[in-house]
């Protein structure tokens, strides 16, 4: 692919996928992918690499890290802490080539003469325990007694403390909360899509055919089997017929891991009459959108990006939210699309037909003369004002048709028959 | 929580707003960036490090460098490329420090133990693969595809043009593709 026989280079067609491109451009590229299948099938192999990379996931950060990091806050010696990296870390990792022994020495002088200052002005005896918060070169606005635990893990060396108790469970419930939204939607809140499987996704479906004798507890046997697996019905028909063998179809959605048990059930309702299961790995299918999901999310914070830095004309200002609404669009499209796979994925469908060992009964009395007299008069009457009726739409639909027609041929009709008459008279 | 009134409240506020209420001395605002940004933060030198312990600390230092130098933040770029570019000034201090001027994703290979619930074959492979890149292409790769930064941000952490960072990606993932195309066992890549 060159610049000779398509109007992007390679990398225009990466940057667009990452969303990197103006409102406009990126409307061009993507209108030139789907022309071109070569830059199409480039853009596929990006995807698929970017997918692919979504694999080398790594384990959840240690507890350790909170609990010493929170050690480095409060003071804390007795718990191993590496210590901010000298003056590097202290102007935020924007100097960090003034690491080493220069700038421990440094750090060290400036730290003695604070000590020194210090003590020449407070004098204080307490002041000693507040000297590795100083070397830290902590400039917090609030002093060291002001400062709350920001996170408390259960801890002995941690007065308990409602507030930082509090924290501790709304962090670690959010925490799970968020690990629990990347296990069930790659990329949520455009975070690193870190969704994985070690077994396939299958999207399992079975149709169970049953004959039963007694129709009558099935309806509430059906409802108790899908109560019981943690399912629900998500469609049910019964047929009542009085002369012919009641029926019952209905979809049931059970979770995938009890649909074993929920078909083995439902299969003794009765005889066994067909039975099919079937599953479609989506696997492919679920990654492939996790990937376009997270693509799309990046081109809608680019285009939010380029809009707030924006300063330009106000037609291009308009142009990007007009794009920025085209991938929210497409964004909530995908994430409903995924969330319906994980649902055929978590939830098997379950296709139950049940049909009744119909017996035929005897009649009942057919019914008497009279009323047969009775029924006949009433539809005898009933087809009179109906064709009464129907006499009377069709003239009204018909006669301003025949009046129109009348007039227009009545002169010709009549000199017709004039002139009919005076030939035929002269011969008579 | 300590100077946080409400978690819904913080859930919904933006980065770059809550480094600007840790300048004003915000205990919640720090908290509430460390939750957002541990596991990335973590995970950006996991890829990176051999040794657990030495990832830890060095993200426990990037925090306490956040902590430290919030004053100094200037609203003129996002939080994350500034978070991230100071991680990657404490992997590059670490790195000229232990002399591994590399990564040791690869070498840790045996050693990393995948996230419960992906698949560690899946992982070494691909971790294998991305260790056969070109430093400075793999550095690129890394920040866009894990970090999410864009080529402007890549370019300012690593003192590049936007150009080369555009190349230098383009020919990692191209490379990666062939890699893991050519590689038995691979996750289906094609080319």
């Amino acid at each position: 692919m060159n610049s000779s026989t398509h109007p992007f280079e390679q990398e225009e067609v990466m940057a667009y996928l990452d969303g990197e491109l103006s409102a406009n451009r990126a409307a061009s590229v993507a209108a030139h992918l789907r022309e071109c299948a070569e830059c199409a099938a480039l853009a596929e192999q990006m995807r698929e690499v970017s997918s692919q990379l979504t694999n080398w996931s790594v384990e959840p950060a240690p507890a350790n890290l909170t609990k010493n990091l929170e050690a480095s806050r409060t003071g804390h010696s007795s718990v191993k802490v590496k210590k901010p990296n000298g003056i590097a870390a202290w102007l935020g990792g924007k100097l960090t080539p003034l690491s080493g022994h220069w700038a421990w020495g440094v750090g060290s002088a400036v730290a003695l003469a604070l000590v020194v200052l210090l003590f020449t002005t407070r004098r204080s005896t307490t002041y000693l325990q507040t000297v590795p918060e100083a070397q830290l070169a902590y400039d917090r606005p609030r002093s060291r007694t002001e400062s709350k635990p920001w996170v408390a893990p259960a801890s002995p060396s941690h007065a308990p403390h409602n507030a930082s108790q509090m924290a501790a469970e709304l962090y670690s419930e959010r925490a799970q909360t968020s690990e629990n939204l990347e296990n069930d939607l790659p990329a949520s809140r455009g975070s690193l899509p870190t969704f994985q499987r070690d077994e396939p996704m299958i999207a399992r479906t079975a149709s169970v055919s049953v004959m039963v004798k007694d129709f009558g507890p099935v309806e509430a046997s059906v409802r108790a089997i899908a109560q019981r697996h943690n399912g629900y019905i998500a469609n049910l028909n019964s047929a009542l017929p009085q002369d012919a063998a009641r029926t019952l179809t209905a979809t049931l959605q059970i979770p995938s891991a009890q649909l074993e048990a929920a078909v083995t059930e439902l299969k003794q309702l009765g005889r066994v009459d067909q039975e099919t299961q079937s599953g479609e790995e989506v696997t492919k299918e679920f990654t492939d959108r996790a990937a376009r999901l997270k693509n799309a999310r990046a081109t809608e914070q680019r285009l939010l990006d380029v809009l707030r830095e924006h300063t330009g004309k106000v037609k291009d200002i308009l142009e990007a939210e007009q794009e920025i609404a085209r991938v929210r669009g497409e964004i909530e499209q995908m994430e409903a699309d995924q969330r319906a796979l994980q649902t055929r994925v978590d939830f098997a469908t379950v296709q139950l037909a049940v049909q009744e060992e119909y017996k035929a009964s005897l009649q009942s009395a057919p019914p008497s003369t009279t009323t047969r007299l009775r029924n006949a008069a009433v539809n005898g009457y009933r087809s009179l004002v109906e064709s009464v009726i129907g006499i009377g739409v069709f003239a009204l639909q018909a006669l301003p048709t025949l009046v129109l027609w009348g007039t227009v041929l009545f002169l010709p009709g009549r000199w017709m028959w004039k002139r009919f008459r005076r030939t035929a008279a002269p011969q008579s | 929580m300590p100077g946080c009134e409400s978690g819904s409240w913080r859930a919904m506020t933006s980065d770059e707003q809550l480094i600007l209420e840790l300048q004003q001395g915000s205990d919640g605002a720090f908290s509430e960036l460390f939750l957002r940004y541990r596991e990335r933060v973590w995970g950006f030198f996991r890829r990176r490090m051999n040794d657990t312990g030495q990832a830890e600390e060095l993200a426990q230092e990037t925090f306490l460098a956040v902590l430290h130098g919030a004053k100094r933040y200037e609203p003129r770029a996002t939080f994350r490329s500034y978070l991230f570019g100071i991680a990657f000034n404490i992997l590059a201090a670490s790195r000229r420090k232990s002399a591994h001027d590399r990564t040791h994703a690869a070498a840790a290979a045996e050693e990393m133990p995948a996230r419960s619930g992906s698949n560690p074959e899946n992982v070494i492979c691909i971790r294998q693969a991305v260790e056969r890149l070109e430093a400075g292409e793999r550095e690129v790769l890394l920040l866009r595809e894990f970090e999410e930064l864009s080529y402007e941000e890549i370019a300012k952490i690593l003192y590049l043009p936007v150009n080369t960072v555009k190349s230098r990606l383009f020919r990692a993932r191209m490379a990666l593709r062939d890699i893991l195309t050519a590689t038995p066992g691979s996750l289906g890549g094609r080319k």
